[in-house]
């Protein structure tokens, strides 16, 4: 029986409705039996492989429209398609971030009467980055048109790309000095941008005279209207094929199928139960030039989780003990939580590429009001809300992880992704011309351990599963920048049984410009914003930067000299402090200093993810391999993974096993006589709580925590035995 | 239905399983007799006859020890009522100079030990390090992983736990 038709009735109506229905029977639209998946299953399957491939098809053809190497090359687009209601359907791969948030913009605009103003008609194009509306952060902005057959609403196409620059107080994507979302760039609040199926020629010249490279976001636009005609043309041939009753009927079915689907994941691959973990993120910007005085110039960020599997399969994540907004960029709003957690869900359970919103429905966040995760302020800014996002989500993939252990399904353990802060920039291009960018490279980090192998070497990010560093030379096409060195960052995994995934770092000599502003965004310090698993340890925290300013790089080049191609391994004594002449500066933290210009060197390292297993487990000839590759330094194999090697006839590492497993024992030994019961840590560590003999940064976290959380402040005093009225002072 | 021979699961869970064999299972449907296999696999390699219940890490099982159903070690050691955090029955080793962190990242940029230390619990008897917390100074010791085991046994596996 096909109980739902096409309806004449007005959109807000359907959208109220379908929820009612929803919440009455605990089934999407209220669907309690799969009536056209039971009649035809193997037409069902058909048709949502074939709208699969709609969406897959759609965004591959878009892709060669885009100029930005962001979407061209490292693939930061997805395209999807949605019921009238604005529920996904149908998503094809790429940034799956966006499963629900373009979800949220659909349904702002249904709420907020759009259908009388400024009305919804076949052609209409609306685009939004407002993440309050729905979306993450400013650069990921996105584009839906609806779908009409016969003068009735039957479904949405959207599409979004991440835009390398979008014209905030600082140059690039990633707004990193943003402290409201006043300097954030260039907004576009679901907003009708079109009509007739072309982009308004007012909207193209407000892109135009407001961001600092158009280009980008322009073509992305058109490249975006493309793919929703394509989808939205093969929707309505699909109609015609199958009818519109059937489509209307399916289309839901699909997402009714996608809830259950996710919850019958959840019990296959985890053990119900509460998991916990928690991570930190260190904001450092003190007396950096271009810094507001709006909020505070360091902050370290507590990020705990607490994941809750019921006995029904439903996932519930709850961020209670966070701290609150900030006058930074790194806030986020519901619909970039939202993000976070199904471009890693989506990774992790349902990885066969069905996925739809039926899985958002088969989970819950639990965002506490006041905090970042959940501003009460919604002039907050956004623009870098990676930057808390992606240690969070880590610590989910540890949680996620620590199920798919205890069931047995080794296979699926992963550490986790990790933060990998990107560089922006802008100024004066290698042409002469005004530019702005986000350097993509960094969407190629080192993964977390898995429980049975290392973890990726520079191939992977949580945000992007299709994770790529993009090729040297598109990129020097894009900036007045030229690569002197690309390479691993030896001992950057965490150590482990299983070490995570190593980094690199790339070097640059800046070239033809007499103006280039650099800025790192998603740039953690001082902290370990990622972890290790089972005994793993985490990789290490954000690595400085090492730079050399007036360099005489040029000469030594004449002259034959050797050149530096990496800061190399001895963070006191850089590579480039030892090889090349000039003023040498090391800045920790993110990236805020004096624009550059040509003979200046630059480096940047990304991150590695944490290790798996205790590193006394770790296999001596994988480690032979690793420092023959560059993977780890000889140091770190004996200090840290207590193998001896020794050199063989050629001069390459062999493991020396006999000296490997004396040296093993005696490093366990010590490890024991280090160690004391954790009972006597506890009443050692109680007094040092008690009388708050604490870093400034760390007594303002706690304070924060308590304040906004009083779970988080009974749980800390009842574990350290202080009074119930105990408080943390901060400045 | 997908299934696997023991000597496979096993040889998957110590990472000896070729990469073309382990690969191959990632991408199938998974196994749903995967946790008998993985747990009597488990039960074979330890030295003791408790019954493993659940792994909850790398050498760490929740069993079930006479009347009580205890955390232990893979060399036997027991932490304790699982539903209590075995942590606070381990022994721990912290990490909370530059000196301290240097030796475990000797040629990094290191953490800044007054925004963050390194906790690492030790099993009291054989040493195996089981789990590092990052944290900063004063944060108080996580209960990792509490399962809900009579749910689990009962509603997923079909097969509930005998009363204690």
């Amino acid at each position: 029986m096909l109980n739902r038709p096409a309806s004449s009735a007005r959109l807000r109506e359907r959208l109220l409705d379908s929820e009612r229905l929803m919440a009455e029977t605990g089934c999407y639209d209220g669907i309690t039996l799969l009536t056209l998946r039971a009649r035809d299953p193997l037409k069902f399957e058909t048709l949502r492989t074939k709208l699969r491939a709609h969406c897959v098809s759609a965004r591959e053809m878009a892709r060669r429209i885009s100029a930005s190497p962001g979407v061209r090359e490292v693939g930061e687009m997805v395209v999807a398609i949605y019921t009238p209601e604005g529920d996904a359907i149908a998503l094809s791969n790429g940034i799956m971030v966006h499963v629900h948030t373009m979800s949220r913009f659909i349904k702002w605009m249904i709420r907020n009467g759009y259908e009388d103003n400024p009305a919804i008609r076949d052609g209409d194009i609306f685009a939004n980055n407002d993440a309050f509306i729905g979306t993450v952060q400013v650069p990921d902005v996105m584009d839906v048109v609806p779908i009409f057959h016969q003068g009735t609403l039957v479904g949405w196409a959207g599409a979004v790309c991440h835009e390398l620059e979008s014209g905030g107080i600082t140059p690039g994507g990633d707004v990193c000095l943003a402290q409201e979302r006043f300097t954030e760039g260039l907004f576009v609040c679901a907003e009708k941008v079109g009509e007739n199926d072309e982009l308004r020629r007012d909207y193209v010249i407000r892109c135009e005279r407001n961001l600092r490279m158009p280009i980008y976001w322009v073509l992305d636009e058109k490249a975006k209207v493309a793919s929703c005609i394509d989808m939205r043309e093969s929707v309505k041939g699909l109609i015609e094929e199958v009818g519109l009753d059937y489509w209307m009927q399916i289309s839901k079915e699909f997402i009714e199928e996608g809830r259950r689907a996710q919850l019958a994941r959840t019990r296959q691959l985890t053990v119900p139960g509460k998991y916990r973990g928690h991570t930190f993120y260190g904001h450092v910007t003190e007396g950096k030039p271009g810094f507001q005085p709006l909020g505070d110039p360091n902050w370290l960020y507590n990020i705990p989780i607490e994941m809750e599997i019921t006995t029904d399969g439903k996932i519930t994540m709850d961020f209670e003990g966070t701290q609150p907004w900030g006058y930074h960029s790194m806030n986020c709003t519901p619909a970039g939580m939202d993000g976070g957690m199904f471009v890693t869900l989506t990774q992790h359970m349902n990885f066969e590429g069905l996925v739809n919103d039926g899985a958002w429905m088969a989970t819950e966040l639990k965002l506490p009001l006041g905090t970042w995760t959940n501003p009460d302020n919604e002039m907050v800014a956004t623009a870098t809300s990676w930057a808390l996002l992606l240690p969070a989500y880590g610590v989910f993939q540890r949680l996620l992880s620590r199920g798919f252990l205890a069931r047995g399904f080794v296979e699926e353990v992963f550490v986790g992704q990790v933060n990998s802060p990107m560089i922006e920039m802008g100024g004066e291009s290698q042409y002469g011309t005004p530019f702005g960018m986000a350097h993509f490279e960094c969407a190629a980090a080192g993964s977390g351990a898995l429980a049975i192998k290392d973890g990726l070497d520079t191939a992977y990010v949580g945000w992007n599963p299709e994770s790529d560093m993009g090729n040297i030379e598109i990129w020097e096409q894009s900036m007045p920048m030229v690569y002197i060195g690309r390479s691993i960052v030896a001992n950057s995994g965490g150590a482990g049984k299983y070490r995570g995934g190593c980094s690199f770092v790339s070097t640059w000599l800046i070239n033809k410009t007499s103006h280039l502003r650099l800025h790192t965004s998603e740039h953690s310090s001082r902290v370990f914003d990622n972890a290790g698993m089972c005994g793993g340890y985490p990789a290490p925290t954000c690595q400085k930067h090492r730079v050399v300013r007036n360099s005489n790089i040029h000469e030594l080049a004449e002259k034959r000299q050797p050149l530096a191609h990496s800061p190399g391994t001895d963070p006191h004594n850089s590579d480039l402090e030892k090889l090349i002449g000039g003023r040498q500066e090391t800045v920790e933290g993110p990236y805020i200093t004096a624009p550059h210009k040509a003979g200046d060197i630059f480096t940047h390292s990304y991150n590695g993810g944490g290790g798996y297993g205790d590193v006394l487990e770790r296999d001596p000839v994988k480690t032979a391999l690793d420092v023959e590759n560059g993977f780890l330094t000889r140091e770190a194999a004996v200090q840290v993974f207590g193998i001896i090697l020794k050199d063989d006839d050629e001069g390459y590492p062999v493991a020396d096993l006999e000296a490997t497993q004396e040296r093993r024992a005696r490093m366990r030994k010590k490890r024991l006589s280090n160690a004391a019961p954790v009972a006597d840590w506890i009443a050692g560590e109680r007094s040092r709580v008690a009388g708050q003999d604490f870093a400034p940064e760390v007594r303002k976290m706690y304070a924060s925590a308590m304040r906004l959380s009083q779970r988080f402040a009974q749980e800390f005093r009842e574990f350290w035995h202080l009074d119930p009225d105990f408080t943390m002072a901060a400045e | 239905m997908t299934s696997y021979s023991k000597e496979v699961i096993s040889d998957l869970v110590t990472g000896r399983l070729p990469w073309h064999q382990t690969r191959r299972i990632m991408s199938a449907y998974k196994d749903d007799n995967r946790f008998f296999t993985y747990v009597a696999v488990l039960q074979e390699r330890v030295q003791w006859d408790d019954r493993i219940l659940l792994p909850i890490g790398d050498h760490l099982f929740i069993c079930q020890s006479g009347d009580e159903r205890v955390t232990k070690c893979e060399c036997g050691h027991s932490f304790g009522d699982y539903r209590r955090n075995w942590k606070l029955k381990a022994s721990i080793s912290v990490r909370n100079s530059e000196a301290a962190l240097a030796e475990i990242y000797p040629n990094s940029d290191i953490a800044d030990p007054r925004w963050m230390e390194i906790r690492e619990f030790i099993c009291p008897d054989c040493g195996t390090l089981h789990e590092v917390e990052a944290a900063a100074p004063g944060y108080p010791i996580v209960h990792d992983f509490q399962p809900d085991l009579e749910g689990f046994y009962r509603d997923w596996l079909k097969k509930p736990l005998e009363e204690t």
